[in-house]
């Protein structure tokens, strides 16, 4: 009886998950697998993917220096505003999520105005008399802006988890003969450990796959896999191939999500992709 | 000691001695544990010094004092097992590992926990939880041990035997402990010093049975034990007049009519006939208590608790007698005329002050 209630409760959702997930799953993966002009059965899309192996690659890189940089930046902040009074820390979290307010192709955007040739950074260089400095279409401009658009989605998670830290663990490490460096060491950052799992999955994820981000900072050299797949299917003309395409890039993710929660699995707050 | 402009300690002064069970007693926000944490180190005092072994400590951090703490609701890490828990201190002293392996294996054997090195700490029982704490404090082997209400979390069954448990591994281990509780039996039972403290400062220190007897004030008087506490005036030495009738006492040195408070515990008041009585009054109200009844009896308006195993029946009119032996003079106090009046007697008394004040800082 309490079954069939909550079924019946969670069944939009799962309608919506069939018809607007499952489906069109179903449809890549038929894509991936049939001929382009004939529609029979194939594994010819996938046999091509050996060509994009370097593009996966460094997308897989530059998501995963993304990743890092968040984490390195992004945890400070989030150890700092879990230690405010309860007022500040709501207004400081307030804070961090209102870029996400914004829209993301906006944003990304405005990068492109501060960084050209022509924006705002050089201008100003110039009347310094320097530059103007050569910043957008860099592989630097790339990891900036995945930066600063997926660094909310690394402190919220650090955030949640190390404000749950029981500040009497740290006086019982002090307690003990630690000394404060050991008591982040041996403390503090394994506690943190789910929080930086999900944390570093929610800014990799979107990272790996995006194509805008790259588009607009990004040059030639720094194309991503997610452009690859946009160009399959708007300009190549090739739906099939862009479907293989994304058919791996989600069993790679899958994959990296997958050792990562392996890594904190007797943790909680493993994130589920 | 000031918290935000609110003074939690005044004037404490307080000597430890070593090797001994001390303990610090008193209801919720008396400032036991402000007391415990300044000697840990976690707080430091706005004045006034701490010393340990004649230095001056104010400014040591706490990993640096040669002092452990059992925290309330034991704070272990939920990351480590319960080796890795209780190794934690050694660890952190860099001992070589065959030494740090011989102590924790030690400290298992002391507090029964052998076979448990591989557990997660969310798996033990909250008896189980107590006794890793304690390990990981001892394990390092300071010169006192802090413990901060280590028994409030657990069952009465199982904090009795906890009770005998740290009375023992005390003596075994030789170390000082100083112990918090508002317990006054916990207190009573385990101790070789009591502390009583409330309002941020020390009503009195002594010996259990010295605290029990001897009681300073009003507030020591009904805070440890139950306590009758009247009016009365010392005519002289060893004559005390409550009542209007006057008593023989075994107290002296008091000024002539100095107005007292006297205290007449429960247990001490023996019934009689009503003519033989010294006083008499009638019976409001029986409690069975197992040990005993609980019989509040109202003297001239006065009610006072009888506990006793004779069963007198609502109702009836008593006499009592008391001699000199029970009767304890006090000097007045602030606490004059607030406690021990048992006019709102109700049989719950014992669950509520027990319960009181679990949290506190």
């Amino acid at each position: 009886m309490k079954k069939n209630k909550s079924l019946l409760l969670s069944g939009p959702y799962i309608l919506w998950m069939l018809v607007f997930t499952l489906i069109p799953l179903g449809v890549v993966a038929y894509y991936a697998l049939t001929d382009p002009d004939t529609g029979a059965f194939t594994l010819s899309n996938l046999q091509n993917l050996g060509l994009y192996l370097p593009v996966l690659g460094s997308s897989v890189g530059y998501a995963l220096v993304s990743a890092l940089i968040c984490l390195l930046l992004g945890y400070p902040v989030a150890y700092f505003i879990a230690h405010q009074k309860p007022v500040v820390q709501k207004l400081l979290y307030m804070l961090v999520m209102l870029p996400m307010c914004m829209s993301f192709l906006l944003r990304t955007l405005a990068w492109v105005g501060i960084l050209e040739t022509t924006g705002i950074v050089n201008n100003l260089l110039g009347k310094l008399g320097i530059g103007p400095l050569n910043m957008i279409g860099t592989p630097g401009a790339v990891v900036l802006g995945m930066v600063y658009n997926y660094l909310p989605y690394m402190i919220l998670p650090l955030y949640a988890i190390i404000v749950k830290i029981d500040n009497r663990l740290i006086e019982a490490a002090e307690d003990l003969g630690c000394n404060s460096v050991q008591v982040f060491s041996k403390v503090i950052l394994p506690l943190s450990m789910p929080g930086i799992f999900s944390g570093v999955t929610m800014v990799f994820v979107p990272a790996v796959s995006t194509f805008y981000i790259s588009q607009k900072l990004g040059g030639t050299e720094t194309m991503l896999i997610g452009d690859v797949i946009e160009r399959q299917f708007k300009s190549a003309q090739n739906p099939n191939l862009g479907a293989a395409l994304s058919l791996v890039l989600m069993l790679l993710v899958l994959v990296c999500t997958g050792i990562m929660n392996r890594f904190g699995s007797d943790e909680e707050g493993g994130v589920v992709v | 000691m000031e918290f935000d402009g609110e003074k939690i300690l005044d004037g404490i002064n307080l000597y430890f001695n070593d090797q001994e069970f001390l303990t610090l007693l008193g209801p919720s926000g008396c400032g036991k544990t402000t007391t415990l944490r300044i000697i840990g180190g976690f707080l430091s005092p706005t004045s006034g010094d701490v010393f340990f072994d004649g230095k001056r400590i104010n400014d040591v951090p706490p990993y640096e004092r040669q002092i452990n703490t059992v925290f309330q609701r034991y704070a272990l890490f939920p990351h480590l097992d319960v080796y890795d828990n209780i190794a934690f201190g050694l660890k952190v002293a860099k001992l070589p590992k065959d030494q740090i392996h011989e102590r924790v294996q030690e400290m298992l054997n002391v507090v029964g926990l052998k076979g448990y090195e591989r557990r997660s700490i969310d798996s033990l029982s909250g008896g189980q939880q107590q006794r890793v704490a304690i390990a990981r404090a001892l394990v390092n082997r300071p010169k006192v041990l802090l413990l901060d209400e280590p028994l409030a979390a657990l069952d009465l069954r199982l904090r009795k035997d906890m009770q005998n448990e740290l009375k023992r591994i005390q003596q075994v281990m030789g170390i000082t402990f100083i112990y918090v509780t508002h317990d006054q039996e916990e207190a009573l039972s385990m101790s070789d010093t009591v502390v009583v403290m409330d309002k941020g400062r020390i009503q009195q220190i002594g010996r259990p049975e010295d605290i029990y007897n001897e009681p300073k004030n009003a507030f020591v008087a009904d805070f440890i034990g139950e306590s009758n506490i009247l009016d009365g005036v010392m005519l002289a030495d060893y004559k005390v007049k409550f009542f209007g009738r006057t008593f023989k006492c075994l107290d002296a040195g008091f000024e002539p009519n100095e107005p007292v408070d006297v205290v007449i515990r429960p247990e001490d008041i023996d019934f009689v006939p009503p003519e033989e009585g010294h006083l008499t009054g009638t019976v409001t109200s029986v409690t069975f208590k197992g040990l005993n009844y609980d019989i509040i009896v109202d003297f001239k308006g006065f009610k006072w608790l009888i506990q006793t195993t004779d069963f007198q029946s609502e109702g009836s009119t008593v006499g009592i007698r008391l001699n000199p032996e029970d009767i304890h003079i006090m000097h007045k106090s602030e606490y004059s005329g607030m406690y021990g009046d048992y006019s709102s007697y109700s049989a719950e008394y014992d669950e509520l002050t027990e319960d009181a004040g679990d949290e506190e800082e």
